[in-house]
């Protein structure tokens, strides 16, 4: 979505617009387009190869089947979407916050940091199933394993970011007589915001991936559910469907979190 | 990796290792001191031991899923790598190839694994198939910013020395896009060993996903402990040797 979106604004940026309409517009017209022309190929490629179902079934058959139970999907969304939530706040926080800590405390940061990194290399079913055993099979469950996936790329962009902070604008606000705090919130996290949004947007996805890893241990809605029932059953339209679904959720949030960078980051180059 | 977090300093060492020493510390005694059931938190000692006493079993499951993270891991480089290298040789393939690529990563990889399991069985197949999935958007992602990141006078002053795109593309894309492709590499290591343990998960003749899981299923936490303590060392060491390869490769850094 982020590569796309770029794609188009490279494009407008080399004087392809055409005059008048706002850029909004143009762009949901744009991807409207992109998405009604993949429908098309995928309808009439597997009409066209004879594509045998197993392997890809019609877009229309998923859209029907959807259709026909919409509240599974519906449910399975918004709960899925609510464990994502909740795992990529309170681990962003956590990524921030500790990132904070490691850069001013380095002794804290060469104790804690070998061990940040090692829990990642913990595979997350297995801390999975430890964390649903804790906590019970609820949704905090799953936005912990959410929690768990998000928070080590902020922690380490925060970090990387405030590093990259000029030490003569340090010392020229420490000579008006700036706090630590000012200092921290009006010129090293400013400075660290590009990078820490380039960690958010991956956590985005990653806190969607423990959601769904989450629910395979064991829960009666979300689209991990949707997609493991569909599996036992070796139904491949409702494993589209699921997959569908959760495009849907995995490019929506990205495009919210992307938005937001737009916003927050206004002066950075890359936008 | 100046000032990266990971730049180490004799100190940094030390601290790093009392950090660690701290860790197992705090989790034997909050383990022993508190009798806590090993379903909640079994002792380091416990583990430890857990691993020894079932080394056999341990590391047969260790030997498929490293064998399928590494098969995986070399498909989804070389897919990544060759993506990236096609769209700089043909720039046409790139409005076709970029959008493609960005559709099918825009759903998380791990909810092709029922799809990937239907399609190619439950062998190693499918988890090769589901790791080099995972890898190769990175690897083509810092593949193409290293290979764009050329300075366009240098391959102007090439060309006017009568340079192909094929000896630009040696000697002067690819060296200057290894820093970055080699990151994109050391970054997707862990990752190759976690999705083949994940898809194990959904079904599998054997592995360490499948030994979690089984010992899940019967409520045996020391080796559910005990194989997660064998993942770990199996995602480290293939990290560092990935690293030290990378220190190898890029002397002049």
């Amino acid at each position: 979505m982020g590569a796309t979106t770029s794609l188009v604004k490279d494009k407008a940026a080399t004087g392809l617009r055409p005059a008048g309409r706002p850029a909004w517009l143009r762009k949901t017209a744009r991807l409207l387009f992109g998405l009604a022309v993949t429908a098309l190929i995928w309808e009439s490629a597997v009409q066209l190869f004879v594509i045998r179902p197993v392997y890809l079934p019609r877009l229309s058959t998923i859209l029907m089947a959807i259709a026909a139970t919409p509240g599974a999907y519906v449910n399975g969304f918004l709960r899925t979407s609510a464990e994502t939530l909740i795992g990529f706040a309170t681990g962003s926080a956590f990524g921030v916050l500790t990132g904070i800590a490691f850069f001013r405390v380095r002794a804290l940061r060469e104790m804690i940091f070998p061990i940040f990194v090692v829990s990642q290399t913990i595979p997350v079913i297995a801390f999975g199933a430890l964390v649903v055993l804790w906590f019970g099979n609820t949704l905090l469950a799953k936005a912990v394993i959410a929690f768990y996936l998000t928070f080590f790329p902020v922690t380490v962009n925060t970090l990387l970011g405030l590093e990259t902070v000029d030490p003569k604008q340090v010392a020229l606000m420490r000579s008006f007589g700036a706090s630590s705090g000012q200092l921290l919130l009006r010129l090293q996290l400013p400075t660290a915001l590009p990078q820490i949004f380039v960690a958010l947007r991956l956590a985005s996805s990653l806190s969607l991936v423990g959601a769904i890893v989450g629910e395979w241990f064991g829960d009666t809605t979300g689209l991990g559910v949707l997609l493991l029932q569909a599996m036992f059953t070796e139904n491949v339209v409702a494993i589209w469907g699921a997959l569908l679904a959760a495009a849907l959720l995995g490019t929506g949030f990205y495009a919210v979190v992307a938005a937001a960078e737009r916003r927050l980051v206004f002066w950075s180059a890359e936008q | 990796m100046s000032g990266s977090p990971l730049a180490s300093s004799p100190l940094a060492v030390q601290r790093g290792i009392l950090g660690a020493v701290l860790l197992v510390v705090c989790w034997e005694g909050l383990a022993r001191g508190l009798h806590l059931p090993s379903y909640v938190l079994p002792a380091v000692s416990e583990i430890l031991a857990g691993v020894w006493s079932k080394r056999a079993l341990l590391g047969e499951a260790a030997g498929y899923t490293v064998l399928e993270a590494l098969v995986g891991y070399g498909l989804g480089c070389l897919i990544g790598i060759g993506l990236a290298v096609a769209i700089t040789m043909l720039p046409a393939l790139r409005a076709v190839i970029l959008p493609a690529a960005t559709a099918i990563n825009s759903v998380p990889v791990v909810a092709y694994s029922p799809l990937i399991l239907l399609w190619f069985g439950i062998g190693v197949a499918s988890k090769m198939v589901m790791v080099a999935m995972a890898l190769s958007f990175t690897v083509f992602l810092s593949t193409l910013a290293g290979l764009d990141r050329v300075d366009r006078r240098a391959i102007d002053l090439m060309r006017s020395f009568g340079a192909g795109r094929l000896s630009i593309l040696w000697r002067l894309r690819l060296p200057t896009a290894l820093p970055l492709l080699l990151a994109g590499m050391r970054v997707s290591t862990v990752r190759s060993v976690i999705v083949a343990i994940i898809t194990e998960m959904l079904g599998a003749y054997g592995g360490l996903g499948w030994v979690i899981y089984q010992a899940v299923l019967q409520i045996d936490f020391v080796q559910v402990w005990s194989a997660i303590f064998v993942a770990s060392a199996a995602s480290l060491s293939f990290f560092g040797m990935i690293g030290f390869l990378e220190r190898k490769i890029l002397f002049w850094k």
